[in-house]
């Protein structure tokens, strides 16, 4: 049995040998290779006759498949890649040194700059391109089939990086769920070979760069963010405070705005940044603005309304209804009878019967004080003073009375 | 304490529901009412949630509120029946005579004074309560109104007024829910166990203790006021005064209910 097997060993061998010295490298000589590495089942023989113990993923990187049209290397042979390939049995280091350099060097200049560059400097990048495009099977980017086509993308990317949020996102659903190749992946917006990290200032994804690449799809958004109070500080003073894109609509897990939980969770998402005193002592901005929010009645609802039914289409103003969004201004760029009139407009919106008297109904964020809103500050007051002096009174009272009832009573 | 003490009626089947009523009401303002005041604190999300939303939270709140209101405009027209037509003494009337019973009670509980204030139906302690509820409850319409219907109100006064009127809403609800805390629950369940405005009789010795000059007046027989004969013109009287007070919580209701248009809806994405 033993000397079965070593005897169809040497013939194996001996064949592929004759087969590889007959032919001069060429696509045709890589049929030899696919004797053993044609298919998973040829791998297992190969493997098994020649006495090496795989385990079965090794064989199943071990097997290539034929390639097929669409495979922009359909010309290129094993051996270019494999230069020991001709050795039989293959001898260590099967791989040539940066094979994909031969003809793509460009690239590697690219990578070579970029976040997946080797650590250690050398022309090895961190990243092999492999890694993104597999080895063997490399078709355009256009191709379904192809690693790098976008529905593939997140896959390879998501391998080392743990960014599975971007697959809950709604570019992520896009492409996954609804089929939109158009929908962003990951290389949509941080690049490919010149990928770099958002901390550089030249990332497309650095703060100062997000508005231009969501841009490339959302142009008139991003154009109008620019002009507004956010995205004028940005491009403008490169202000380090100011959101960006992705800090209202999350760069991975981004959700629909037209989805009623993105309607419902705004006001937080505005409270962040505004109810920060160290961010807004900056500006001299109020930071009362969120609790004045809540503490009226279109906040209050929407909080509310977001405790219990955070996925439900939600209809009180929220900040954006009054202040806009990627139009944002700020307050004080408009003269008072500016705001009043625009106020007015928002407030018909929904209250179509709302006059110019209505629009005291809102303090517009301001704490009632005894020179603003003082007919509320006063009544406010009155409580505060009323509140605790009555039932203070009461309770002593109370304590007065428990121990009048407890001292031993004068016989009678 | 003898083992079976006599028990004195002392509410009529009316005191009864009006107390239930407004029992339920009070009750269940509050629950409704609080989360809405605190809609940033955690319970309050919690209360909203057991109760399935902050609409239904509101709806309740409305109804309850309402129900509230018609039992001010009920007790409006009975006090002019029990007064003017029935010419029942108005027991509940503050007097002099309950400024110096506190007074009183203060010294004898301080040991400055011997004996306790001898009070008729209705102690000082009483009346504060009934006053405060019938001014609370009076408040609490008027800025609950103001608050159910602010566009419309803003057609006669500034929209400042609305929100004054919500600090009073807050302020007040505040102030009545802790003087049921204190003073209520101090003098009919720590006090005494007084269960007689739900069963309508309250125990001999309680009676003695705390009403003494009815129970004398009572025992001497003096309680029934004699029948009096029905007066036309107090009956005219009772007429008008019960129709300006419907008619006039049925006008201010029409008034608020029938402006042109209410709120739009607002167009939110996903909202059909």
């Amino acid at each position: 049995m033993e000397s079965k097997r070593r005897i169809s060993t040497a013939c194996l061998i001996a064949a592929a040998v004759l087969l590889l010295a007959a032919m001069p490298a060429s696509a045709a000589d890589d049929n030899a290779c696919l004797e053993c590495h044609g298919s998973v089942q040829k791998a297992t023989d190969a493997a098994g006759m020649m006495d090496l113990k795989l385990t079965p993923e090794e064989v199943q990187r071990l097997a290539v498949q034929p390639a097929t049209k669409g495979n922009v290397h359909l010309g290129i042979a094993c051996l270019d890649c494999h230069p020991k390939a001709a050795e039989v049995p293959h001898p260590a280091g099967m791989l040539a040194a940066n094979p994909c350099v031969t003809c793509h060097d460009d690239v590697l200049a690219k990578i070579n700059t970029s976040a997946h560059r080797d650590p250690a400097g050398h022309a090895h990048p961190r990243a092999e391109c492999w890694s993104c495009h597999t080895a063997h099977d490399v078709r355009p980017p256009g191709d379904p089939a192809s690693a790098m086509a976008p529905v593939n993308v997140a896959s390879r990317c998501l391998a080392c990086h743990n960014r599975r949020d971007y697959l809950i996102g709604v570019h992520g659903q896009g492409i996954q769920l609804a089929g939109l190749d158009v929908a962003a992946s990951c290389v949509s917006c941080h690049g490919g070979h010149d990928i770099l990290a958002p901390s550089v200032a030249g990332s497309r994804v650095a703060r100062r760069n997000i508005s231009f690449t969501c841009g490339k799809c959302h142009g008139r958004v991003a154009e109008t963010y620019r002009k507004s109070v956010h995205g004028a500080a940005l491009t403008e003073n490169d202000n380090p405070d100011v959101p960006t894109c992705v800090d209202c609509h999350k760069a991975h897990a981004t959700v629909d705005p037209l989805l009623p939980q993105f309607r419902v969770s705004s006001p937080e998402i505005c409270g962040r940044c505004h109810s920060d005193p160290k961010v807004m002592g900056k500006y001299k901005i109020s930071t009362a603005v969120y609790s004045t929010y809540v503490a009226d009645f279109h906040g209050t609802t929407a909080e509310l309304f977001r405790a219990v039914t955070p996925d439900q289409p939600l209809n009180q103003a929220v900040c954006y209804d009054c202040h806009g969004y990627h139009d944002v201004e700020a307050v004080s760029k408009a003269g008072d009878q500016q705001i009043k009139a625009r106020l007015l407009v928002r407030c018909q919106t929904c209250h179509p019967q709302a006059t110019t008297k209505f629009l005291s109904a809102w303090t517009a964020h301001y704490i009632p004080s005894p020179t603003r809103y003082p007919l509320i500050y006063w009544v406010r007051a009155f409580y505060r003073l009323v509140i605790p002096g009555t039932i203070a009174f009461f309770l002593l009272y109370i304590g007065v009375d428990v121990w009048g009832r407890r001292r031993p009573r004068r016989s009678s | 304490m003898t083992a079976r003490a006599e028990m004195i009626r002392r509410f009529t089947a009316r005191h009864i529901v009006n107390h239930w009523l407004m029992l339920v009401t009070f009750v269940g303002l509050v629950v409704t009412g609080m989360p809405q005041k605190f809609a940033s604190e955690a319970w309050a999300k919690g209360v909203v949630l057991i109760i399935g939303g902050v609409e239904r939270v509101r709806f309740l709140h409305h109804l309850l509120g309402t129900i509230m209101a018609l039992q001010l405009v009920w007790h409006a027209v009975e006090s002019v029946w029990l007064h003017v037509v029935r010419r029942l003494r108005m027991p509940m009337v503050p007097r002099l005579a309950d400024g110096q019973h506190f007074m009183q009670q203060v010294k004898f509980n301080l040991g400055l004074e011997k004996r306790p204030p001898s009070m008729g139906r209705y102690t000082f302690a009483e009346k504060l309560e009934y006053l405060a509820l019938v001014w609370g409850t009076a408040v609490m319409v008027a800025t609950g109104l103001l608050l159910l219907y602010p566009v419309r109100w803003a057609s006669l006064v500034p929209g400042e007024v609305i929100l004054a009127a919500k600090a009073a809403h807050g302020g007040e609800a505040i102030l009545a829910f802790l003087s049921i805390l204190t003073w209520h629950l101090y003098f009919v369940h720590v006090r005494h166990w007084n269960t007689a405005i739900f069963t309508g009789r309250l125990d001999e010795e309680v009676y003695a203790e705390e009403h003494p000059l009815e129970l004398a007046t009572m025992r001497r027989g003096e309680g029934k006021a004699a029948e009096r004969r029905l007066e036309a013109w107090r009956l005219l009287v009772f007429a008008v005064a019960t129709v300006l007070i419907v008619g006039g919580a049925a006008a201010l209701y029409w008034w608020l209910r029938t402006y042109s248009g209410g709120l739009l809806t607002v167009k939110v994405p996903g909202l059909s």
